[in-house]
């Protein structure tokens, strides 16, 4: 089919756009790079460059709405990626606050045994609770093979928390002071007057002075007297918080609150030596 | 090709060549960005020609060329020859749908980008560019989406100036 001149005209043209691009190409190339089409490039390259630069600013804001709005996906994983990674966090801070706790409890112990080298101890985690409403027990993690006994007493840094009441090998159950059923024999740290601290199921323990005349006053304190054999003498047991007189009789309602606060307890020592008396004359029986 | 569609393909050519060197640098996606001269000049091609396809590749080309930097006339040379193969293809389609333009420039995309890198790898430039094919594709598929912002453009101002025609025909007698 014979070539039209239109056809003809744009091979010919074609042509000559190729030829020009090769000579630029060539020329290009083989020139150094102080050549005269170098530096024709490297003068609109100077003009052009602020201009550039004047739209990259102005279009800066839309590039970066851009730029999000195509890393949305992205975004959204590393958003998860980083919650999870808050959430890792929390978590381990919670633990760190935990631990700080339980170094803090740890310390208090130990404060407590060092100022008490007459006694010997182990230390208790608090692993459970009485499961009703009518006693006050708590079971630690120590037992026998601890030597871990029955009616040995269980303190913390505060004071008198109560005495074993059944041993386990790995555990043991200890009565608190506040029990209905517990009855420790105490005194008055001033006066020196002796009597039974009594639970009753509440927050506050009962006092019961051998001698009705023995005059108590609101604030003050009560220790373990050492009498009955199973607690030894001089542990802290709480404050006179009310002393009520009877409408009939002589003897008096004296209410003592309690040192420890039996509700945020988690680590407590038990006192091994010296054994409880009771103990003593039981394995001597 | 009237006085006024030279004027207008100038015009469309020099705005394609400032949104190409200013504006869409800053939009890149997957490492790519639209080579808009291509697109004007792969749309003249199917509009107005072969021939006047492969004058606004070489002018657009040699624009960007000066500006690249980069060897001179390299892009010249290759958005001419791929405009005026889409002149060439154009008329084995027999139609006028959107789809044709679309498919031209797509594929004359990926014509343009494998000469230019061709052609450096030829010429044994030291600093030759990564080819990477994810990024020629993308490329391609964004000039795809510069021919719904040019074509219309384009196809709508003709300037078939009429009372040119009538005083050529006078002219001729015809």
């Amino acid at each position: 089919m014979p070539a039209t001149p239109r056809t003809s005209r744009n091979r010919i043209i074609l042509i000559v756009i190729l030829i020009v691009c090769v000579t630029l190409v060539t020329l290009y190339v083989r020139e150094s790079d102080k050549g005269p089409l170098h530096k024709v490039q490297n003068f609109f390259l100077d003009v052009i460059s602020p201009v550039s630069s004047g739209f990259s600013k102005l279009f800066r804001p839309i590039k970066d709405g851009f730029v999000n709005l195509f890393h949305l996906p992205s975004l959204a994983s590393s958003k998860r990626e980083l919650e999870k990674e808050v959430g890792a966090l929390k978590r381990q801070a919670t633990q760190n606050a935990e631990l700080e706790k339980e170094v803090e409890e740890l310390e208090r112990l130990l404060n407590w045994t060092e100022g008490h080298p007459e006694y010997e101890t182990v230390g208790a985690d608090i692993i459970g609770q009485s499961p009703d409403n009518w006693q006050r027990l708590m079971i630690v993690n120590k037992g026998s093979s601890q030597g871990v006994k029955k009616y040995m007493s269980v303190v913390t840094e505060e004071g008198l928390v109560g005495r074993i009441i059944s041993v386990g090998s790995r555990s043991a159950v200890v009565q608190l002071i506040t029990d209905s059923r517990s009855g420790i024999g105490g005194r008055d740290v001033t006066t020196r007057a002796t009597g039974i601290i009594e639970g009753r199921n509440e927050a506050t323990v009962r006092f019961t002075p051998m001698n009705s005349d023995t005059q108590l006053k609101v604030r003050d304190s009560l220790e373990t007297s050492g009498m009955g054999g199973t607690c030894p003498p001089g542990i802290p047991i709480g404050l006179v918080s009310k002393v009520t007189k009877r409408s009939k009789g002589l003897t008096r309602l004296i209410e003592v609150e309690p040192l420890v606060d039996f509700s945020r307890l988690d680590k407590v020592l038990i006192i091994i030596m010296p054994q409880p008396e009771s103990i003593i004359l039981k394995e001597a029986q | 090709m009237s006085r006024r569609r030279q004027l207008f393909l100038a015009t469309v050519v020099v705005l394609a060549f400032i949104l190409q060197i200013a504006v869409l640098p800053q939009f890149k996606l997957l490492g790519a960005q639209p080579d808009l001269i291509l697109v004007v000049a792969v749309l003249v091609a199917v509009t107005d020609g072969p021939m006047e396809g492969a004058l606004v590749g070489f002018f657009g080309g040699l624009l960007q060329d000066i500006v690249g930097p980069q060897v001179l006339g390299v892009g010249a040379f290759s958005k001419a020859l791929a405009a005026f193969a889409a002149g060439v293809l154009k008329d084995f389609f027999m139609t006028y749908s959107i789809l044709l333009p679309i498919l031209l420039v797509f594929l004359m995309s990926l014509f343009e980008q494998s000469i230019h890198q061709a052609a450096l790898a030829v010429l044994g430039q030291e600093q030759l560019p990564t080819f990477k094919v994810t990024v020629v594709f993308a490329s391609a598929l964004y000039d795809v989406l510069a021919v719904f912002l040019f074509y219309p453009l384009i196809r709508r101002f003709r300037f078939d100036d009429k009372e040119e025609s009538t005083l050529a025909i006078r002219t001729t007698g015809r």
